[in-house]
C-alpha cells in the first residue's frame, strides 16, 4: 500500500489534476477493448466517465494507422484503460504512416484472419498432444 | 469618455473671485442633488491638482517617466481608445465649462453628470452614506469587460495615484468616470456616493480587501462564451434525517462545516498579503508580461472561496493556504482556468493586477504549464520544490507551442463545457482519497522516503541557510457521523429516514437471549422427543419389511425364500425385542411401552405391529398396556388416538388364553384405584368389555374353560362389577361399542336388582354413546 501511495501522491494528484485543467486538449483514450480513441476531453468525473469530442477511432496495424472519425463519444469510466494527452508537436512527426479508413480495416481483417489461423493451428497442435488449454477467462479482449 | 483633461489650469476653482453667486449656486445645486455637504474643499483641490497633473501627463505622453506616468498615460490612452465619442461630447461641454469659468467646475460636472445619466440625476440625499460606500465599490464590480477595464484601470490608477497623493478627490473623479462609464449596471444610489469624504475608507477597502464580495454568478456569466451552457441548479435532497443540506450535489461526500470558510474568507486578504509578500521570494514570475503570480493565486483563491462549493473546497483550500505559509512556499498558480476567469468579470481582481496586468489587455492566452498548486498539501515542501520544477520546464517547453493553439482556443465554442467549479469538484473527490489521518499508516514509504532525503541534503549541506522546512501535513480528523436517528417526543419508533449520505438499516434485528436453565430444558425435552421418534421410525421400518414379507415371499424364487423367512423371522425378533424387558422374554418393558405409546406414530406403530407379532409376544404387548392404561391415558389426552389399538387388541384377546385373559384383567385393573381411572377412558372402558365378554364368551361356548378354575376370574368380575356400580355415569366413559353378552356375564355374579342397575347404567351408557 506504501508504494501505490507514493504514486497516488505524487502522479495521481497532478495527473488528475492536470488532465482536468487540460480539458479542451486532445487526448488519447485506450479502452478495454483495444480501441484507441482520439478526441478532445470535454468532461470528465470522478468515476473516470469521459467525454470526447470530435473523436475519431484509430486503428493500428503494423506500421499503418487510419482514422475513423466518430462524432462525440461518451465513455463509461470503467472501460477506459489509460488516457494521455496528446502532444500536438510529436503528432506530426511519427514514423506511423497513415492510410485510408478502407485500407486499414481491410489489413485488420487480414491480421485478425492470421492471428485466429495461428491460434487454431496451436490449439490444434496442443490437442494433438494430449493436452488442453485452458480457456481465457478475461474479460478484456487484448 | 469625460476626461479631466479637458479642464484646463484657468478651470481651477477660484473661490475669491466674484464667483459667489456661481458658488452659491452651485452649493445650492448641489445641496439640491447630493444634500448637504456634498461641497467640498478638498474635492476641489484634490480635482484640481488632479487636472493640472493630467495636463502634464498630457504633455508627458511619449515619455515614460515613472511607472505611474506610464500607467497614466496608458489609462489615457486606454481611456481615449475606448471611448472615441466621450472626447467630442467633453470636448462640446468643455465651451461651456471655459465659458463660465473655473469657479464652475462643480456645476458644470453636474451638469454632465446629470446630462448623461439621468438616473443619477433623481439622486437623493445619500451622500453621507458611508455604509454604501462598499456597495458602490461591489456594484461597480459587475461591469462589461471593457468598460470595467477602464474603470478599475482608473482605479488602480487612482490607487497609485493615492499612495501619491492622498486625497479623496480623484476617487470621486474615478467614481463620477465610473459612473458615466457604467450608467447601465449602477444603480442611482451608489452614484450618489461620488463626492464624498470618505473616499479615503474606499481606497483603504480596495488596497486591503481586494473585492472579495463579488457575487460570482454574475461575474462566471459574463466571462463565458455565448455558446456556453448553463449547468441546471443541482439538486439536493433535504431528507429528513440526513446531514443538513448545503447546496451541494448529490454524491458529495460529508464535508466539514462552513464556519472555517468564512474564517478563511475574513483571513483571505491578509492571507493574500503575506503571499505577495513572500511570492517574489521564491519564485521569478515565469511570465513577467503577465499576471504576476499574486494575481494568479488570487484569481485561484478567490473563485474557489466563493464558489458554491464552499465547505469542501474552503477548508481545503484554507489549510492548503495555511500549509502554504507555514512552509512558506507558493507556487505559481495554473494558468488553465484562470483565462475564463480573466476574461470575465474579474473587475474586481483588477486593482491586483494593477502594476501590470491592464497595462497588455486581459485576452493572452494561457500559457497552462504552471502547476497546480492547491491540494499540495499532502507532498512535501522538497517534493513540491521537485514537483514545480519539473512542471516549469515542461511548461516552458509547451509555452511556445501552446501559444498558437491558445489563440484558437479562445474561440472554441466548447470550451467550459465543464465549468471551474466543476472541474475542481471531481479534482476534489478524488482527493478526498488521499487525505489520511494517519500518513505514517497510509503512505509509510514516502514518508519514510522524504524524510531520509531530509536528513540527506541536512547533512551534505550543513550550515546552509537555506532552511529546511518541515513536512506539516494538515491532520485531517476522522469524524465519526454516527447518526442518531430522528424521534418525535412521544411517539413509538424511530423515524429512519436514508438517503446517499446516510444509509441506514432496514431490519432492527434484536438478539434475544434466553436463559441456560430455560434452555437445557427444553432442549432436554426436544432431545427426548426425538429420541423417541427415532426409536419409531427405526421399529417402522422393521414393521413395514414385515409388513411386506408376504408379497416378497411370493415373488422371490424357491431356493431364495427360507433366507427371506430367515430375515422376516429377524425382523420379527428385532422389533419385539424393541419393546421387551431387558432381561424377560414375556414381558414388554413398561418404560419403553410408554415412551412409544406416547407419541401419535408410536400408537399406531403398534396397532399395525400387533398382527404381526406371534402370540405370546403380542399378549405381551396387550398386557403391557393394561398395565399402563392410565399412564397411556393421560398421554393420550391431546390425541386421542388409543382407539386406533381396538382392533388389533380385541384379535389379540380374542386369540387369548383363559389364564392370560384373567391375567390381563387383572393387569388392567392393577392397584387400588386403577379401574376407575380406566373407566374413565374409553379405550378403557373398551378393553375391559372385551375382556369381559370375551370371558363369557369362552364360559358359554365351553363349559369345561378353565376360566373358573380358579377364583381369580371371579373375584375379579366381582369388583368389576363392584366398580361399575360405584363409579357415578359421568366418570363413566362410554366405550366404543358394548358387546351383546356382557348381560348375561352380568347376570351370572350378580344378583337381579344390581343387573338391573348395571344394565341401567350401561345401557345408559350404551345409550349415551
Amino acid at each position: 500500500l506504501g508504494h501505490a501511495r507514493i504514486f497516488t501522491f505524487f502522479s495521481f494528484k497532478h495527473c488528475v489534476l492536470w488532465v482536468i485543467v487540460k480539458l479542451k486538449e486532445k487526448h488519447l483514450v485506450l479502452l478495454r477493448d483495444g480501441r484507441t480513441l482520439i478526441g478532445i476531453l470535454r468532461s470528465i468525473d470522478q468515476f473516470a466517465n469521459l467525454v470526447l469530442h470530435q473523436t475519431v477511432e484509430r486503428i493500428h496495424v503494423g506500421k499503418k494507422f487510419g482514422d475513423i472519425p466518430r462524432g462525440i463519444f461518451l465513455v463509461r469510466g470503467e472501460n477506459v484503460v489509460l488516457l494521455g494527452e496528446v502532444d500536438l508537436d510529436k503528432e506530426c512527426d511519427q514514423i506511423l504512416q497513415r492510410v485510408s479508413i478502407e485500407e486499414i480495416l481491410e489489413e485488420q481483417r487480414t491480421e485478425q484472419q492470421a492471428k485466429q489461423e495461428s491460434e487454431r493451428l496451436k490449439l490444434q497442435a496442443v490437442k494433438e498432444r494430449g493436452l488442453s488449454i485452458p480457456k481465457a477467462d478475461t474479460l478484456d479482449d487484448f | 469618455m469625460f476626461h479631466f483633461q479637458s479642464f484646463d489650469d484657468d478651470c481651477t476653482l477660484e473661490e475669491e473671485e466674484g464667483l459667489v453667486e456661481e458658488e452659491d449656486e452651485i452649493d445650492q445645486f448641489n445641496d439640491d442633488t447630493f444634500g448637504a455637504g456634498a461641497i467640498d474643499n478638498d474635492w476641489q483641490e484634490e480635482h484640481a491638482r488632479l487636472a493640472g497633473l493630467d495636463e502634464r501627463v498630457r504633455d508627458e505622453v511619449d515619455g515614460a517617466g515613472d511607472a505611474s506616468s506610464v500607467d497614466l498615460s496608458l489609462s489615457g490612452s486606454n481611456a481615449h481608445s475606448s471611448a472615441p465619442p466621450q472626447p467630442s461630447s467633453s470636448s462640446r461641454l468643455y465651451p461651456s465649462i471655459d465659458e463660465r469659468g473655473g469657479g464652475d467646475l462643480a456645476e458644470s460636472l453636474t451638469h454632465l453628470i446629470l446630462g448623461s445619466d439621468p438616473a443619477i440625476a433623481g439622486v437623493g440625499a445619500a451622500s453621507s452614506d458611508r455604509s454604501l460606500r462598499p456597495l458602490m465599490l461591489s456594484g461597480q464590480t459587475p461591469q462589461p469587460s471593457a468598460l470595467a477595464g477602464q474603470s478599475s484601470l482608473l482605479l488602480s490608477y487612482q490607487q497609485q495615484h493615492q499612495v501619491m497623493h492622498r486625497g479623496p478627490a480623484p476617487l470621486s473623479q474615478i467614481n463620477s468616470h465610473s459612473i458615466w462609464e457604467n450608467s447601465m449596471g449602477f444603480s442611482p444610489v451608489s452614484s450618489g456616493l461620488l463626492t464624498q469624504k470618505e473616499d479615503k475608507t474606499l481606497m483603504s477597502i480596495i488596497k486591503e480587501v481586494g473585492l472579495p464580495n463579488r457575487p460570482p454568478a454574475l461575474s462566471r456569466e459574463e466571462g463565458r462564451d455565448f455558446s456556453e451552457r448553463v449547468p441546471p441548479p443541482r439538486s439536493s435532497s433535504p431528507v429528513i434525517g440526513s446531514p443538513p443540506v448545503r447546496a451541494v450535489p448529490i454524491g458529495t461526500p460529508p464535508k466539514q462545516p462552513m464556519s472555517h470558510v468564512h474564517t478563511q474568507q475574513n483571513n483571505h486578504p491578509s492571507a493574500i498579503q503575506h503571499v505577495r509578500a513572500s511570492m517574489p521570494l521564491r519564485y521569478p514570475p515565469p511570465f513577467p508580461e503577465r499576471l504576476s503570480p499574486n494575481n494568479l493565486l488570487s484569481i485561484a483563491s478567490s473563485p474557489l472561496s466563493h464558489s458554491p462549493f464552499p465547505a469542501g473546497v474552503g477548508p481545503v483550500l484554507s489549510q492548503i493556504q495555511r500549509a502554504q505559509l507555514l512552509n512558506s512556499q507558493v507556487g505559481p498558480f495554473q494558468r488553465g482556468p484562470a483565462p475564463p476567469l480573466l476574461q470575465g468579470g474579474v473587475g474586481g481582481f483588477r486593482p491586483f493586477f494593477g502594476q501590470s496586468g491592464p497595462r497588455v489587455g486581459l485576452h493572452g492566452p494561457p500559457l497552462g504549464h504552471a502547476p497546480i498548486r492547491h491540494n499540495t498539501t499532502h507532498l512535501h515542501p522538497q517534493h513540491r520544490r521537485m514537483l514545480n520544477q519539473r512542471m516549469q520546464n515542461r511548461g516552458l517547453g509547451d509555452h511556445v507551442g501552446g501559444r498558437g493553439v491558445g489563440d484558437r482556443k479562445n474561440r472554441d465554442p466548447y470550451s467550459n463545457l465543464m465549468t471551474q467549479r466543476e472541474k475542481e469538484w471531481v479534482a476534489r473527490i478524488q482527493m478526498m482519497q488521499l487525505q489520511s489521518t494517519d500518513p505514517y499508516l497510509d503512505d509509510y514509504y514516502y514518508q519514510n522516503y522524504y524524510e531520509k532525503m531530509e536528513k540527506r541534503q541536512e547533512r551534505d549541506r550543513d550550515n546552509r541557510k537555506e532552511h529546511t522546512t518541515k513536512l506539516i501535513t494538515p491532520q485531517v480528523a476522522k469524524l465519526e457521523h454516527t447518526y442518531r436517528p430522528v424521534q418525535f417526543a412521544g411517539s413509538l419508533g424511530k423515524l429512519t429516514v436514508s438517503s446517499v449520505n446516510n444509509p441506514r438499516k432496514m431490519i432492527d434485528a434484536v438478539v434475544t437471549t434466553r436463559s441456560d436453565d430455560e434452555e437445557k430444558r427444553e432442549k432436554q425435552v426436544w432431545n427426548k422427543r426425538r429420541q423417541i421418534l427415532y426409536t419409531v421410525e427405526k421399529m417402522y421400518s422393521l414393521l413395514l419389511e414385515v409388513q411386506d414379507f408376504e408379497k416378497k415371499f411370493l415373488q422371490t424364487p424357491e431356493h431364495q425364500r427360507d433366507a427371506l423367512l430367515e430375515q422376516h423371522k429377524t425382523h420379527m425378533v428385532q422389533l419385539y425385542n424393541s419393546l421387551r424387558e431387558k432381561e424377560w422374554d414375556d414381558r414388554v418393558s413398561d418404560k419403553q411401552c410408554l415412551m412409544i405409546m406416547s407419541v401419535r406414530k408410536g400408537k399406531r406403530l403398534i396397532s399395525r405391529l400387533l398382527p404381526f407379532l406371534p402370540q405370546p409376544h403380542a399378549a405381551a404387548v396387550v398386557m403391557g398396556i393394561a398395565r399402563n392404561l392410565p399412564a397411556l391415558a393421560k398421554k393420550d389426552k391431546h390425541d386421542q388416538v388409543l382407539c386406533w389399538l381396538v382392533e388389533p387388541v380385541t384379535t389379540v384377546i380374542q386369540s387369548m388364553s383363559s389364564t392370560s385373559l384373567t391375567d390381563l384383567l387383572q393387569e388392567l385393573q392393577g392397584s387400588e384405584g386403577q379401574l376407575p381411572l380406566v373407566l374413565q377412558n374409553k379405550f378403557g372402558v373398551t378393553l375391559l368389555y372385551l375382556i369381559l365378554s370375551e370371558g363369557e364368551r369362552m364360559q358359554s361356548s365351553d363349559p369345561n374353560c378353565q376360566l373358573m378354575d380358579d377364583n381369580r376370574w371371579t373375584e375379579l368380575v366381582f369388583s368389576v362389577t363392584r366398580e361399575l356400580l360405584k363409579v357415578p355415569s359421568s366418570a363413566l366413559s362410554s366405550p366404543l361399542f358394548t358387546p351383546p353378552n356382557l348381560v348375561s356375564l352380568f347376570s351370572r355374579y350378580v344378583d337381579r336388582q344390581r343387573l338391573e342397575l348395571l344394565q341401567e347404567k350401561l345401557q345408559i351408557t350404551s345409550l349415551t354413546r
